[in-house]
């Protein structure tokens, strides 16, 4: 066993299933939506992005490029929550969650190609 | 720039990390932390407010407690986050300082560095591989002239020493393996801007790696390499853009030919020496037995030059290299006796191993055993200058000049050098003829060179190379002072290049057409007497007829309605 794909394994996939949980539920149903979850997918993310640095094989690259995308999709959800509720000081709405929710939903696909290309490297090792 | 990006995000994954730990486990700390606002009532700070404190917190900067005072609770979870963030930031700025002062990256660094700056050259520049004592002293000449120039040199410490010298144009510089394609085409091999790769690299073999290897990335790039033994030199004669300067042969072939044809040696040492300096006189060799003392290629160049003259030789085998430790001059497979024997018959020795004090040993012993000897003596070291003087030896070799010499004249006079390969090949006569017209033009001094393009789309060579004009331009009317005809400007055209055809020493009535050069070999200031007939016609008419044509509309206007 391999700590480091352990490890490597476990943030690409804690950070979809992160991302998923924010996910789910009505899309603007505010009270299915939780901060604290968003804030622990982006960390999470970050560390995943991290991780996938500096690796220069193809499917390396792809890794760095699908979390890059999550990370941007993730960032642009925090940021609209902080620019609706702590700079215009606006009560969550239906709307905004709506809109942080879509971002969140790209991320997640990102993440699930992230997930799908771990698992197919994984298989492609026959030893 | 990829390869240092990769190497940065590599290194610092493990930093970034642990930032990145430390400041989501101090932000969701803080979230959960109960604080209170005036009224009393318990409120949890948003993830926003606990960001925008921790940010000012881990940093040290501190701008105190918001948006309500903190509670102790809080008080405690903040000190847990001021230490932990800290230390974890004292690790990254570690990590980071530690990377930026790693050699391999700062490699890396310097050689992208490099490989941008060649890519953005916008003058022509020479590529000078190896900067060694024929490096050095062929990157001055250049630099004198204003040449620029990208230098490539394996040994660190010496490439180094380009940044402290002295250079009218600084050249660019890397230190790194020129054998390695990619180092060359770092250093712009394959750049459009490439007038010629010159290797003077440590030995023939990374020399025959260097010049090969940038043969097969430029076909069209004109190299020069050194070479010191026949075998270097035959495997990189069938390289059709390959020029080679093997110092040992040249300098054998000139004691031969000074033996042989002292008349050819003395023009073409006139024609190559320094512009403006006095003549070269002839070395007048004593004729007889000589012995050469070397190892290596340089003394078998020698003996055959020598047999060439028709003067017998030995050959002495002495090798730096393989020096007793007792003893200081040892002779390989020859006993004391028999050596001594040998110089007292010489009318001449050639001292010419690798090591200045064995040299100078040698010819101090030769000298003890036959006073009158003539003594050649090789200098291994330029800096060994002074040591060399001592020894008061009547001709001495260097192969540093020798090479940087002959670099510096291929690389700015090509056709000065075609000129001396005729010069060596054929008879006689043509050194004679030429040695005659030299002496007629520029006295005992050596003559500048330049050539003359004869081009018809320069403005003031078009009329004259139109067809059907009567008479036709000449090499003759070139040689007319355009200031003060018919007074003659005081050059000898040495060599015509007609497309591939060459022809030496061009009578004054040859023809010329569009697409001749010319090389002209004369006095300082003819050269740019001689480019006036390029910018516009009036000169070249004016040299021709003695009329000097009206230059403006309505002289012409006028000039045509007198005629009428």
């Amino acid at each position: 066993m391999n700590l480091e794909k352990v490890i490597f394994g476990f943030f690409v996939i804690f950070a979809c299933t992160l991302n998923f949980g924010f996910f789910i539920g009505e899309i603007d149903n505010v009270k299915v939506h939780d901060a604290g979850h968003l804030f622990a997918a982006v960390v999470v993310n970050l560390i995943a992005l991290v991780m996938k640095f500096g690796d220069r094989t193809h499917i390396g690259a792809t890794h760095l490029a699908t979390s890059m995308v999550a990370m941007l999709q993730l960032l642009a959800a925090t940021f609209v929550w902080m620019w609706q509720v702590n700079i215009n000081h606006v009560a969550m709405n239906g709307e905004t969650m709506s809109t942080i929710v879509s971002l969140s939903a790209g991320a997640l696909v990102a993440n699930l190609i992230s997930v799908i290309l771990l698992i197919s490297e994984t298989l492609r090792q026959t030893r | 720039m990829n390869e240092v990006l990769f190497v940065i995000l590599r290194r610092l994954r493990r930093p970034l990390i642990v930032l990145i730990i430390a400041y989501a486990i101090s932000v969701w700390g803080l979230v959960l932390v109960p604080g209170m606002d005036k009224e009393g009532n318990v409120v949890h700070l948003g993830f926003f407010h606990a960001l925008y404190i921790i940010s000012y917190t881990a940093t040290t900067i501190g701008f105190g407690e918001l948006p309500y005072e903190f509670t102790d609770p809080q008080r405690v979870w903040i000190v847990v986050c001021i230490y932990l963030c800290v230390v974890a930031w004292a690790y990254a700025l570690g990590s980071i300082f530690h990377l930026s002062q790693e050699q391999t990256l700062r490699d890396a660094i310097a050689r992208r560095r490099f490989a941008l700056r060649v890519a953005a050259m916008q003058e022509p520049f020479v590529l000078i591989v190896g900067y060694g004592q024929s490096g050095i002293m062929l990157a001055r000449m250049l630099d004198r002239m204003g040449q620029r120039m990208v230098i490539v040199e394996t040994r660190g410490e010496r490439a180094a020493r380009i940044e402290i010298e002295e250079f009218q144009y600084s050249p660019l510089f890397l230190a790194a393996d020129g054998r390695l394609p990619d180092v060359l085409v770092d250093a712009g091999v394959t750049h459009r801007k490439c007038l010629a790769m010159v290797a003077l690299a440590g030995n023939d073999d990374s020399n025959q790696s260097v010049a090969i290897g940038g043969t097969v990335l430029n076909p069209s790039l004109r190299i020069i390499t050194r070479v010191h033994t026949p075998i270097a030199q035959a495997n990189l004669e069938s390289f059709r853009n390959i020029e080679l300067i093997n110092p040992f042969q040249s300098f054998a072939n000139n004691i031969s030919l000074d033996m042989g044809s002292p008349e050819r040696l003395r023009v073409i040492e006139w024609l190559s020496g320094l512009p403006g300096g006095v003549r070269p006189e002839p070395l007048n060799l004593p004729k007889g037995h000589w012995v050469v003392f070397g190892s290596g290629s340089f003394p078998e160049y020698f003996v055959s030059a020598l047999t060439n003259a028709g003067v017998t030789s030995t050959r002495i085998e002495l090798d730096a290299n393989k020096q007793g430790e007792n003893a200081a001059v040892q002779y390989q497979g020859m006993t004391r006796e028999k050596v001594a024997a040998e110089i007292a018959r010489a009318v001449g020795i050639v001292v010419c191993t690798e090591s200045d004090a064995l040299n100078l040993a040698t010819v101090t012993r030769a000298r003890s055993i036959n006073p009158g000897v003539y003594v050649v003596i090789r200098q291994a070291n330029v800096a060994n200058a002074s040591l060399i003087d001592a020894s008061m030896a009547s001709l001495r070799f260097v192969k540093a000049e020798v090479v940087s010499h002959k670099a510096r004249q291929l690389l700015t006079s090509p056709l000065l050098i075609r000129f001396l390969k005729y010069l060596d090949e054929e008879s006689g006569e043509l050194a004679s003829r030429t040695g005659a017209l030299l002496e007629q033009c520029v006295g005992d001094r050596v003559p500048f060179m330049w050539v003359f393009d004869c081009f018809a789309s320069y403005a003031g060579l078009r009329e004259a190379l139109a067809p059907h004009v009567d008479p036709p331009l000449s090499i003759g009317d070139l040689l007319i002072n355009p200031e003060t005809p018919p007074e003659r400007i005081r050059a000898v055209p040495l060599l015509l290049l007609r497309k591939k055809q060459e022809i030496p020493l061009p009578g004054e009535n040859t023809r010329l057409i569009s697409g001749d050069r010319i090389l002209f070999a004369g006095q300082r200031g003819d050269r740019e007497l001689q480019k006036r007939f390029l910018l516009e016609p009036s000169p070249l008419t004016y040299v021709r007829s003695g009329v000097e044509p009206p230059r403006s509309w309505l002289f012409r206007h006028l000039l045509s309605r007198d005629r009428s």
